[in-house]
C-alpha cells in the first residue's frame, strides 16, 4: 500500500513536470498570440495546478450541476447540456497515466486507453473523479474494452457506434441509442421533476450554442489555410484540444478573440514563418495533451503544421447540426447524423469519406508533406496507411510514417527522421520553385 | 433573401396565377407540366398537360395526335427549360402540401419517414399511374371490348389524382369533390380518387411533399433530366457526407450525399427546391447550375447564418 502511494507520488511528480515542460515551450515562443493564454491556462489548471475549486468553478458554474465525461467524439454534447450537465472529453494523453494504466489492460493496447484508465484507477489529476459517469462509445476495439475496464471505477454508459453508417439500419439503430442515451442523460442529470427532462427549447438553444463554438472552430480552420500561416500548428491544436476541459460558451469566447487577434495578424503580415517553411498535415492518431511530443517536435524542426485532421484538434468541432425544424424529431435526427455521419474515424468501415477529406485538406491547405502519426496499438488507423500512400503518391504528396507512444525515450530517433524528411520536403519545394 | 423565401414568393404567385389567374383573364396554354387542373372550371389560367395528353389519345383521331404532338413540343420546352423545378417552385397541389408542412412545423410536430423499403416498395406506384393515363385512353379510342365502361373512363387518371378533388375547393368552387353517381365506373373512380386525396391532405401534413413521390407527371418530367438546363451539381471531393442534404430533403434522396463519383446529382424524384444547396455546411460542395453557369451555391456562411448561429 505505501509502495504503491509512493508510486503514485511519482508519477504524479512527473506528469506535472512534463505537462508543464510543454506548457513552458509553448509559452516560451515569441510568436505565441495573446489570446492563447485562455487554452494554455485551462490545461495548466486541469494538469498543473489542478485545483478543484478551479476546475469546478470553470466547468460546473457555481452550481452543482453535473459532470458527464465523454469519450471519442460521437457522444453528443447538446443532449448534455441540454439537461443543465457539462460534458468534459476525457481521452487521456499523459504518458504517466498509461503507465498506470499498463497494469489493468494488455501490453499492445493503445496509449490513449492506458491512459484514460490510468486517470480514472488513480487520482492522478481530479478531473476524472469529478465525473458522475462517463459515456464510452464502441468506436475502435480498445476504447470499448476500456469501457468495460473503466465500469470498475466508474459508472460507464456505453454507446454503441455502427461501423457500416451507410446502412439505413444502422443508421436507425444509432437515433434509437441517442434517444436511449437522452433518457439516460435526463434520469441523471434533472434534480426536480421539471428540471429532468431535456425539453425541445433547451436542445435547441444547446445546438446553438455549440454551433457558435463551431463556427468559431471553423474560423481558426479557415484561418490556418493562411500562406504563410500566421499560427503554430501546436498552439492551434491545443486551444482546440482546450474545448474538452472548458465549458462550449467560454471556449467560443475565448476563441473568438483568438481568430479575432489572428485575422488582425494577416493583415498586418505576421506571420510565424516565411514560405519557405514545409507545410505539413498531421493525419492518423490524434495528438492529445501533454502528449504534444510531435507536434513539438515538427516545429522544433522548421516545419509548420497548418492542418490536422486528429478527433482532437480540426476535426472535433468541424461538422455542424443542420436542423431545418425545431421540433424534437428533427433535431434528434440531426444531431444523430452529425456525430457518425461525416464522421472520418477509422473504426468505420468502409471509410472513403477521409482519403477525400484528406485530399481536400491538401489542396486547400497547399500540404508539401503529410506525417501519419500512429499510436502504438491504434491498428485502424495504421491500417488506413495504405490507401492513404495510395492516393497521395498520385498527388505526389511524400508521408512520414511515425509510430511512437507516450514514452519521450523515442524522441531523439524520431527527431533524425524527422529532420530529414522536412529537409527533402524543402528541397523539393525548392526543385519545384526553381523548375 | 433565402431560396426558400424566393421559392415560396414563386409558389404564391403561380397558385394564385394557375388556380384564380382566369377571373382576370389568364390563359397560359393547355401543355403546362404542372397541376393547372382543369377541373377547377372557370378561375383557372391553364391546363395541365396530362389532362390534355389523356383527352387527346381517348379521341383517337389523327386530327387529335396531330394536336397532341404539337403541344408536346410545347411541353417538352417547357420542361427543358427548368426541368422538374415545374414541381418545386410552380405545382399548385406542391404549394398546398408545403402548406400543410408549415403548418406542422409551426406546431413543432415532427415528421415521418419511410423505412427505405416500404420506399422502394411504393416506387411501382407512380408507374401504376403513369401506365393508366397512357393505356386506359387508348381503349378509350377504340373500346374493342366493355364500351359502356370505357366511355366513362375519359381522363382515367385524372379521375384518380387528388388534384381534382382538392384543387377546386381553393377556387371556391365545391361541386367537383363529391362522388359522381352517373355509373359504376365513375362511381369506382371518384371514390378512390377521395381516398387519395384524403391521404394526401393527411399525408402531407405528417411527411413533407408526400404526394410528389407517386405523381405520375413528375416522373414524367423527371425523363427529361438529362437535357434540362436547370441541374443539381455537387463536388464529390468537398462533400463530408455529413447527410443534412438528406435530412432536409422534402423527397428523400439519399444518392445526393452518397454519391462519390458522378457531378450530376439531379435524381429521378429532385423537384430542384434547392434546400439541399441551402443548408450545405461546406462551400461549393453543392450548386445548382442553369446551362452550365453556376447560379447558387452552397457556403460555410451560409449556413451558419441560416442556422440563426451567426448573423
Amino acid at each position: 500500500m505505501d509502495q504503491l502511494e509512493k508510486r503514485k507520488g511519482r508519477f504524479a511528480r512527473n506528469m506535472v513536470r512534463s505537462a508543464e515542460t510543454v506548457l513552458t515551450e509553448l509559452t516560451g515562443s515569441p510568436d505565441l498570440p495573446e489570446g492563447m493564454g485562455y487554452f494554455i491556462d485551462i490545461m495548466r489548471d486541469v494538469f498543473v495546478n489542478q485545483d478543484r475549486s478551479v476546475i469546478s468553478t470553470r466547468l460546473q458554474g457555481g452550481n452543482n450541476k453535473k459532470l458527464i465525461g465523454t469519450y471519442c467524439i460521437m457522444v453528443p454534447e447538446e443532449l448534455i447540456y441540454a439537461a443543465g450537465a457539462v460534458p468534459v472529453r476525457l481521452c487521456g494523453g499523459s504518458y504517466e497515466a498509461s503507465c498506470i494504466g499498463d497494469d489493468f489492460v494488455p501490453r499492445d493496447t493503445c496509449p490513449v486507453a492506458k491512459a484514460a484508465i490510468g486517470f480514472t484507477s488513480l487520482d492522478l489529476i481530479s478531473l476524472y473523479q469529478m465525473c458522475d459517469a462517463v459515456v464510452v462509445p464502441t468506436t475502435c476495439d480498445a476504447k470499448r474494452k476500456m469501457g468495460e475496464e473503466l465500469s470498475k471505477f466508474t459508472e460507464v454508459w456505453m454507446l454503441e457506434v455502427p461501423h457500416v453508417k451507410e446502412s439505413e439500419g444502422a443508421r436507425r439503430q444509432w437515433l434509437e441509442q441517442l434517444y436511449a442515451l437522452k433518457k439516460n442523460i435526463e434520469k441523471f442529470a434533472g434534480r426536480t421533476f421539471i428540471t429532468r427532462k431535456i425539453r425541445r427549447k433547451k436542445l435547441e438553444a444547446a445546438i446553438r450554442m455549440i454551433g457558435r463554438a463551431q463556427y468559431q472552430a471553423r474560423r481558426l480552420y479557415e484561418i490556418r489555410m493562411s500562406f504563410p500561416p500566421v499560427i503554430h500548428g501546436r498552439d492551434a491544436m491545443l486551444a482546440i484540444n482546450a474545448y474538452s476541459f472548458d465549458t462550449a460558451s467560454c471556449w467560443t469566447d475565448a476563441m473568438t478573440r483568438l481568430n479575432n487577434e489572428l485575422e488582425a495578424r494577416r493583415q498586418k503580415g505576421w506571420f510565424v514563418c516565411g514560405k519557405r517553411e514545409p507545410r505539413i498535415l498531421i493525419a492518423g492518431s490524434p495528438p492529445i495533451f501533454p502528449n504534444w511530443k510531435i507536434p513539438c517536435l515538427l516545429e522544433e524542426m522548421g516545419a509548420v503544421i497548418v492542418a490536422d485532421e486528429s478527433c482532437m484538434g480540426s476535426r472535433y468541432l468541424y461538422d455542424p447540426i443542420g436542423i431545418t425544424e425545431k421540433s424534437m424529431t428533427d433535431m434528434m435526427v440531426g444531431i444523430a447524423a452529425r456525430y457518425i455521419m461525416p464522421c472520418v474515424c477509422p473504426s468505420f468501415a468502409p471509410n472513403e469519406d477521409r482519403l477525400f477529406r484528406l485530399l481536400q485538406m491538401v489542396e486547400e491547405f497547399k500540404i508539401d508533406g503529410i506525417i501519419y502519426y500512429v499510436l502504438k496499438g491504434c491498428v485502424i488507423y495504421d491500417f488506413e496507411l495504405i490507401r492513404v500512400e495510395k492516393i497521395m503518391k498520385e498527388k505526389d504528396i511524400p508521408i512520414l510514417r511515425v509510430e511512437t507512444d507516450y514514452s519521450l525515450e523515442d524522441v531523439e530517433q524520431i527527431r533524425t527522421r524527422v529532420e530529414a524528411f522536412v529537409e527533402m520536403l524543402e528541397r523539393k519545394r525548392f526543385k519545384k520553385k526553381g523548375g | 433573401m433565402t431560396v426558400t423565401k424566393l421559392r415560396w414568393i414563386i409558389l404564391i404567385i403561380s397558385f394564385l396565377l394557375l388556380v384564380l389567374g382566369g377571373l382576370v383573364g389568364i390563359n397560359l396554354g393547355g401543355f403546362l407540366p404542372t397541376f393547372a387542373c382543369p377541373y377547377i372550371g372557370g378561375t383557372r389560367g391553364g391546363v395541365c398537360f396530362f389532362w390534355r395528353f389523356q383527352y387527346l389519345l381517348g379521341l383517337g383521331t389523327w386530327d387529335a395526335f396531330k394536336v397532341l404532338g404539337e403541344l408536346f413540343v410545347y411541353f417538352s420546352l417547357l420542361v427543358i427549360l427548368i426541368g422538374r423545378a415545374w414541381c418545386g417552385w410552380i405545382c399548385p397541389l406542391g404549394f398546398l402540401q408545403d402548406l400543410l408542412d408549415l403548418v406542422r412545423r409551426k406546431l413543432h410536430i415532427g415528421y415521418i419517414r419511410f423505412p427505405e423499403r416500404l420506399r422502394l416498395g411504393l416506387r411501382c406506384v407512380k408507374w401504376i399511374f403513369f401506365f393508366i393515363a397512357l393505356l386506359i385512353p387508348l381503349w378509350v379510342a377504340w373500346p374493342f371490348f366493355a364500351p359502356s365502361v370505357a366511355r366513362d373512363m375519359g381522363q382515367p387518371y385524372c379521375q384518380l389524382c387528388p388534384g381534382k378533388y382538392i384543387l377546386p375547393l381553393l377556387a371556391a368552387n365545391f361541386d367537383v369533390t363529391a362522388v359522381n353517381f352517373s355509373s359504376a365506373t365513375t362511381i369506382l373512380m371518384s371514390v378512390l380518387g377521395l381516398i387519395f386525396s384524403g391521404a394526401v391532405i393527411i399525408g402531407a401534413f405528417l411527411k413533407p411533399r408526400f404526394w410528389c413521390s407517386y405523381c405520375p407527371l413528375g416522373l414524367f418530367l423527371s425523363w427529361y433530366k438529362k437535357f434540362s438546363f436547370l441541374k443539381l451539381k455537387k463536388d464529390c471531393q468537398k462533400c463530408t457526407m455529413c447527410e443534412v442534404c438528406y435530412n432536409v430533403c422534402p423527397v428523400e434522396i439519399e444518392q445526393v450525399f452518397k454519391e462519390r463519383e458522378k457531378e450530376d446529382v439531379t435524381f429521378t424524384e429532385c423537384n430542384l427546391c434547392l434546400k439541399c444547396v441551402e443548408y450545405c455546411p461546406e462551400d461549393g460542395a453543392l450548386r445548382a447550375t442553369f446551362l452550365g453557369k453556376t447560379i447558387y451555391k452552397s457556403t460555410s456562411k451560409g449556413f451558419f447564418s441560416r442556422q440563426e448561429i451567426i448573423n
